[in-house]
């Protein structure tokens, strides 16, 4: 029995369904039967058992699926329900760490130039801290524990798709290590994009 | 008047963006991970999705959108990203997108497997193949998807398959 090429071509398209897992009966009749007379699909596309085995395999590995889009699924929330007062400028937005406060606590008068607000910030979970923008512009304080706080200032540069590009520690708190954490978490969040004016 | 109906829209629109983001976000960055096989770019390339659903939404609060065009924007911004991933890896100056590109962070040896295998698959081959396995779509669905016919779909699962099946039983072997 010979087999030519348009036969092969079909046969993947059943070896297709089989693997998709639609393939009517006469369908996987006609797969065996090509199969039967042609060696070379029969090592290129295997048979209908090891095609469902590999198929299985990737449902499988989606049902083993644990990676959670969270962080940033969140920030795709808010800044739609925010987008009417995003940043004003792409450089210079300052944001609020502090490990230790109360989050709940929204800000008073949040001023509306701020590229962050406090969900967003909130979303920084680098390094789990929780965020409170505190004062507009760029004082910040990171508190470790109760008796010990630091104050870093620093100014984040963000690009037209908001995604921050450099951040620059224009006060130091004295410990590069947390002047590093900080911008380490800043650099992790997703920023809103400048609105063009 | 114009301005009641400007907010209104609003409203309409991402209380609707909303409810997607909800329903879909989770599934629709699993699925985009796959194919570009990065999690922060697919994190990226999802949320553009959801905000293009949301300004279309804006636009036209009525406009009738479901999964499958959710699906149909993630597939394309996946093929476009990885195809202009593509085009810069033949150029030098490709420092900025090597290095994060390619995390797998499972432990179960079929992910690991699988993340290698879709990693050499031409984009159009692992969108057929992850819409109909890791999204569950029939061939007919995919094509709608793609915009092309459901026996291409089957012959791109096919392929996909083949080079599945190879590194599968290099990983085995």
């Amino acid at each position: 029995m010979t087999t030519g090429q348009s036969d092969c071509t079909l046969a993947e398209r059943l070896a297709g369904a089989i693997a998709i897992g639609e393939a009517r009966d006469d369908e996987r009749v006609a797969y065996r039967a090509h199969l039967a007379g042609c060696p070379r699909c029969v090592h290129a596309l295997g048979g209908e058992r090891e095609i469902e085995r590999i198929m299985s395999a990737v449902v499988r590995a989606r049902d083993d699926e644990r990676w959670e889009p969270e962080r940033r699924a969140r920030l795709a929330t808010r800044r739609m329900r925010r987008n009417t007062w995003t940043l004003a400028t792409a450089l210079a937005a300052a944001v609020a760490l502090a490990i230790g406060l109360p989050a709940e606590k929204p800000p008073l008068n949040a001023p509306p130039q701020r590229a962050l607000s406090q969900h967003d910030a909130g979303a920084i979970a680098a390094l789990n801290t929780q965020t409170v923008p505190r004062r507009e512009g760029r004082a910040e304080s990171l508190s470790v524990d109760a008796a010990t706080t630091f104050s870093t200032a620093f100014d984040i540069a963000v690009d037209q798709r908001g995604t921050p590009r450099r951040c620059t520690i224009t006060k130091s708190s004295g410990f590069r290590l947390v002047d590093r954490s900080v911008c380490r978490a800043a650099m992790h969040a997703h920023y809103s994009p400048p609105v063009q004016r | 008047m114009e301005a009641c109906q400007g907010i209104d829209a609003t409203a309409i629109a991402q209380a609707r963006t909303e409810a997607l983001v909800l329903e879909y976000r989770t599934k629709l960055a699993r699925y985009v991970r796959r194919m570009v096989g990065d999690g922060e770019v697919a994190l990226d390339l999802t949320q553009e999705v959801f905000l293009s659903a949301y300004r279309m939404l804006q636009a036209d609060p009525a406009r009738e959108l479901n999964a499958g065009w959710l699906y149909r924007a993630a597939t394309n911004a996946g093929i476009s990203f990885l195809r202009r991933r593509k085009i810069l890896r033949m150029l030098p100056l490709d420092r900025e997108i090597d290095g994060s590109t390619w995390r797998v962070d499972e432990r179960s040896a079929a992910s690991v497997d699988l993340q290698a295998a879709l990693a050499r698959l031409a984009p159009e081959q692992s969108a057929a193949l992850l819409l109909t396995s890791y999204a569950g779509y029939s061939s007919a669905e995919a094509a709608a998807i793609l915009g092309t016919t459901s026996d291409a779909v089957r012959q791109r699962v096919c392929r996909a398959m083949r080079v599945l099946r190879t590194v599968m039983k290099e990983v085995t072997e």
